[in-house]
């Protein structure tokens, strides 16, 4: 019996090897397969009108509400064009490492993807990856380019040349609970003053309120301490001077991270958009600045306890006034060694035309062309009270929430640090943020050279 | 005759294809690496790469943030190796006797071991939520004061060791339950024999012959330990105030977080001399535990 | 005695409960998480009690095509198993029996180099023969990852077979390839299995290579988990229902392969 038994195991392992390689072979037929037929289809079916019949473009999304407000668009602009569009998603982290390995590689693809102008644009750029688009732009008076937000394009626009195109613009806003302050007797904070004020009156951690929360992750935080740092007169670098040890720039870093450190629930320093949302999703929190775009977060009844209870209310002002960031998030880009960039500026140009924008607009994506904005339809997508605050943010915005330097990462870290330490505690934070101020110095010398 | 020929040479024509295969696929990425490591470069396709020669060690030699690293990613795994190789080894022995419903418990065991390291993370993120996590509910129903978690400086490393330990002790494990099947059972009758405890069993006879395997194991465990990237990415990418910062992530965050393919290569060179240093060290200590058997 | 006996197995029982418990629960967790809304994820009064719904699994399902990842999750971890097993099953013995231990210590370079230098040589080497986008890419460079545990866990597996088995075999006219196609590999499969396991699930939950070397259609399960989280959200309820569905049929096969294993010991085929 041990015999046979031995015999007959070894031949079923050899079954199951040679039936899971043919798996393998199989998988890969069926799909060449499927392909081919597809690629044929829009090309057989060409007419002279179908400038791109048979092309194929590949686009390279972040999982955004933008792209999923783009797709169901797509078969349209496929059956105008003839050309189709092939799409994949990533999120933000995993898109930057794909786009960065794809583009070190000299790679020819994707034609066309979504990047953060303000995040890897400069870098992008400089490194010779996008495509400049100021000769496409006026090829067409119908697209009205000077349509597209100033400060949008400002953005985009790196040594003088238009990187890429806005899509998505945000401003960082106050997030309120209507009812606690309505209960406390306190009116909408309208200066930071004002706000630590409130938020020391409505904190109370022994029942579990708190009176603020906000990003507190060294590198995400950056961006939200921006409009505190710009709304009491500080930047984080004045031409090439980093100056984010000026008494302003303490001033500002030391009222978020305080703000954080006595107010804020417990475990700020790992929290970044998602936990802060969620805390104040709970009903913990009273006050919350984050972006406008994130709305979604707090007012959708499927994620927040206290979706009908939220107020929407402009940046609070500093001794410079009210000064937010009023930036734009996300931009369409063509990679400078895609085949055919007259394809991949067919795209761009029809998905941020002025109808597919209302569109995307429309389901909530706040995008740069000031003439939808203009359109009662554009705004359809958001709270009445959220326009108003919008369109009273986008007035006195700053056109950057991060040091506008080629290494972004880096001079996010040294920003970064000052606040970290000042939310764990540290007293003399001025020596912090000379080390910092130093370490961001020397990431912009670094940019002189290139 | 080719038939003997092939006899003969049995041994390398075993294990030529899977050492040629290796070879293959590491040959490329290890040059490139090497040679970008004495360059400064952002990837670009406009300015090629300008020859610095060793500076990019140097500069990390020099950094302080490189040496913070190296203690964090040493920390981390002497701590979390040590941790699931003695708990891998009492529960193989646990798991080890003849009981109902063995089967379910080996495969629950098995599960966090198979469970996507990157969605592990995300759930343990919300575990150590502070405010609205498992974690502080379950010590505040038992009377503990509340922590912090991943969101101190102090207890991230300890917390994301608890993800490790939970994560591959399993594997641990399962590789000594292995290794417990093919212990005779020769020796154990000797012991009862000689009337010796459960305790004097253990220690005389299991031990002993587990070495070898046992070393395996943590040979195997301490090279993924020291790489240990996922867990970390998912949870607190490095933070806060850099507490969690692993050779590893560092080598990340130059690389595609600052774009300094040079200085991020210097240091995976470097990373990768570490841990080759430590497995031969493990290999060496397996070699004078065999001699010992022999 | 027996009153002892009794005790000591009622702690040992009790010792393995909670062992079970601990490591049991970040999944009973996810698994009940997987069946709540965003909002009763975030609270703490709904920990247990809460009205179940089946939207995150109709979301998984019905707006991404999970089914396809999947079943490209399971062609590439077959396929890297399967190569990796015929590379090498063989070689592993031949640094057994031989003592080239050396050579071993070559193959296990390939787990020691940090995974993020294969990144982008991986890519130009790739996209140069274009194969991004395949199968096969996929499955080489997993191979890479399953080929040295394989390996190194079957070293110690056949360095712990009696001699005499082999001496057996060769007694009864054998060659040394058909000992080992015969005698050694029948009797090897719990060492196998664990291997092969190990192999497989490094190839189902590999993210790092996957997201570089998979494109739109060969897109495996842990790079299609992230279609649930977005800049401007992080689905934690689907989420969760995709982390169940990605352990799902792992958890299947380690079921099954539980018995064989049990099966392989209780014929006492080891002990010859």
């Amino acid at each position: 019996m041990d015999r046979k038994s031995k015999r007959w195991l070894s031949a079923g392992t050899a079954v199951v090897l040679a039936a899971t390689l043919m798996a393998g072979c199989g998988g890969n037929d069926k799909n060449g397969g499927a392909a081919s037929p597809a690629d044929k289809g829009p090309g057989g079916g060409a007419a002279a009108d179908k400038p791109f019949a048979g092309k194929s473009i590949s686009l390279v999304t972040a999982n955004h509400p933008w792209a999923d407000a783009i797709k169901p668009l797509l078969p349209e602009f496929e059956a105008a064009t003839g050309m189709k569009v092939n799409v994949e998603g990533y999120f933000e982290d995993q898109l930057t490492q794909k786009l960065t390995v794809q583009f070190t590689a000299g790679s020819e693809t994707p034609d066309v993807f979504m990047y953060r102008p303000l995040q890897e644009g400069k870098l992008f750029f400089k490194n010779g990856w996008l495509q400049p688009l100021d000769e496409y732009v006026n090829k067409d008076a119908d697209y009205d380019f000077a349509d597209l937000s100033k400060s949008a394009v400002g953005t985009a626009t790196v040594d003088g040349k238009l990187a890429g195109i806005p899509i998505i613009t945000e401003q960082e806003i106050l997030y309120y609970r209507k009812d606690l302050l309505e209960a406390a007797g306190i009116a909408v904070p309208k200066t930071i003053d004002e706000l630590v004020a409130a938020a020391q009156k409505l904190h109370d951690p022994g029942k579990g309120m708190y009176g603020f929360v906000a990003r507190g992750q060294r590198s995400p935080l950056v961006t939200q301490v921006s409009s505190f740092l710009y709304s009491e007169g500080g930047d984080f670098m004045n031409g090439d001077r980093a100056t984010i040890n000026t008494p302003e720039a303490i001033k500002a870093f030391t009222t978020y991270g305080k703000l954080l450190k006595d107010y804020g629930p417990p475990g700020v320093l790992n929290m970044s958009w998602p936990q802060a949302f969620g805390i104040f999703g709970q009903g913990k929190v009273a006050f919350l600045t984050d972006a406008n775009s994130l709305y979604k977060n707090a007012t959708d009844a499927e994620k927040s306890q206290v979706a009908d209870k939220v107020g929407f209310a402009p940046f609070p002002a500093g001794a410079a006034g009210s000064k937010p960031y009023n930036i734009t998030s996300w931009g369409l880009a063509v990679n400078a060694k895609s085949r055919d960039k007259e394809a991949a500026w067919a795209f761009i140009q029809w998905a941020t035309s002025k109808e597919i924008v209302l569109k995307t607009q429309e389901k909530g994506n706040p995008g740069a062309r000031a003439s939808v904005w203009d359109n009662p339809q554009g705004t359809t997508g958001f709270p009445a009270e959220l326009v108003e605050v919008i369109k009273m943010s986008v007035k006195g915005g700053v056109d950057h929430d991060r040091p506008t330097v080629i290494n972004v990462g880096e001079a996010r870290d040294a920003v970064g640090e000052i606040v970290q330490k000042i939310i764990t505690g540290e007293a003399n934070i001025q020596p912090v943020a000379d080390k910092a101020n130093e370490a961001l110095q020397g990431v912009i010398d670094l940019d002189k050279n290139k | 005759m080719p038939y003997k020929w092939f006899d003969r040479n049995l041994k390398w024509i075993y294990v030529l294809p899977a050492v040629a295969f290796v070879l293959i696929m590491m040959l490329f990425p290890i040059l490139y690496t090497v040679r970008i490591s004495f360059f400064e470069w952002s990837m670009s396709a406009i300015t090629p790469p300008k020859w610095v020669g060793l500076d990019n060690y140097l500069s990390l030699l020099r950094d302080e943030r490189f040496w913070r690293a190296t203690r964090s990613t040493l920390y981390f795994t002497v701590v979390a190796l040590v941790i699931e190789v003695v708990l891998g080894v009492a529960i193989a022995v646990l798991l080890s006797r003849e009981f109902r419903g063995k089967n379910l418990v080996k495969t629950v065991f098995l599960l966090p071991m198979v469970a996507t390291p990157v969605a592990m993370g995300l759930v343990w993120l919300l575990i150590y939520e502070p405010t609205i996590g498992a974690a502080n509910l379950l010590l505040e129903s038992i009377g503990l004061k509340p922590l912090l978690w991943l969101a101190s400086p102090v207890q991230a490393i300890p917390s994301l060791i608890v993800v490790d330990v939970w994560q591959w002790t399993p594997m641990i494990a399962l590789i000594v339950m292995a290794g417990l099947a093919t212990i005779p059972s020769e020796p154990y009758e000797a012991a009862d024999v000689d009337g010796a405890g459960r305790w004097r069993k253990f220690t005389a006879i299991t031990l002993p012959l587990l070495k070898p395997t046992i070393l395996v194991a943590a040979m195997l465990r301490l090279i993924d330990v020291l790489k240990t990237f996922d867990i970390i990415y998912a949870t607190t990418q490095g933070g806060p105030n850099l507490a969690t910062e692993t050779l590893n992530i560092y080598g990340y965050v130059l690389g595609f977080q600052y774009f300094k393919l040079g200085t991020a290569s210097a240091l995976l060179v470097l990373f990768f001399a570490l841990v080759m240093g430590l497995t031969l060290l493990l290999v060496w200590l397996r070699k004078r535990v065999e001699g010992q058997y022999d | 005695m027996t009153r002892r006996k009794r005790t000591a197995r009622l702690i040992l029982g009790l010792l393995t409960f909670l062992v079970l418990l601990a490591f049991a629960f970040p999944f009973v967790w996810m698994l009940l998480a997987s069946f709540k809304t965003q909002s009763q994820i975030m609270s703490t009064d709904q920990l247990l009690s809460f009205k179940p719904t089946l939207a995150n699994y109709t979301s998984v399902f019905g707006e991404h095509d999970f089914l396809g990842y999947m079943i490209n999750s399971l062609i590439v971890g077959v396929g890297s198993t399967a190569f990796a097993l015929l590379l090498g099953l063989p070689a592993a013995y031949a640094i057994a029996r031989y003592h080239l231990h050396r050579l071993g210590l070559v193959i296990l370079v390939a787990r020691i180099i940090p995974g993020i230098t294969f990144l982008i040589p991986w890519f130009i080497l790739f996209s140069q023969v274009k194969l991004v986008d395949t199968y096969t890419a996929l499955i080489l460079s997993h191979m890479l990852v399953g080929l040295p545990f394989i390996i190194w866990i079957m070293i110690s597996f056949f360095e712990a077979l009696p001699k005499e088995i082999e001496e057996a075999g060769l007694i009864d006219g054998c060659n040394r390839h058909q000992v080992f196609l015969r005698v050694i590999l029948p009797i090897s499969g719990p060492g196998m299995i664990t291997a092969s396991l190990l192999s497989f699930i490094f190839s189902w939950n590999n993210f790092m290579f996957s997201i570089i070397l998979s494109g739109e259609k060969t897109k495996p399960l842990p790079v299609a988990v992230f279609n649930f989280m977005s800049y401007a959200e992080i689905n934690w309820g689907a989420l969760m229902a995709a982390a169940c569905i990605i352990t799902l049929p792992v958890l299947i096969i380690a079921l099954l392969a539980q018995r064989y294993v049990v099966n392989g010991l209780a014929a006492g085929a080891v002990k010859g």
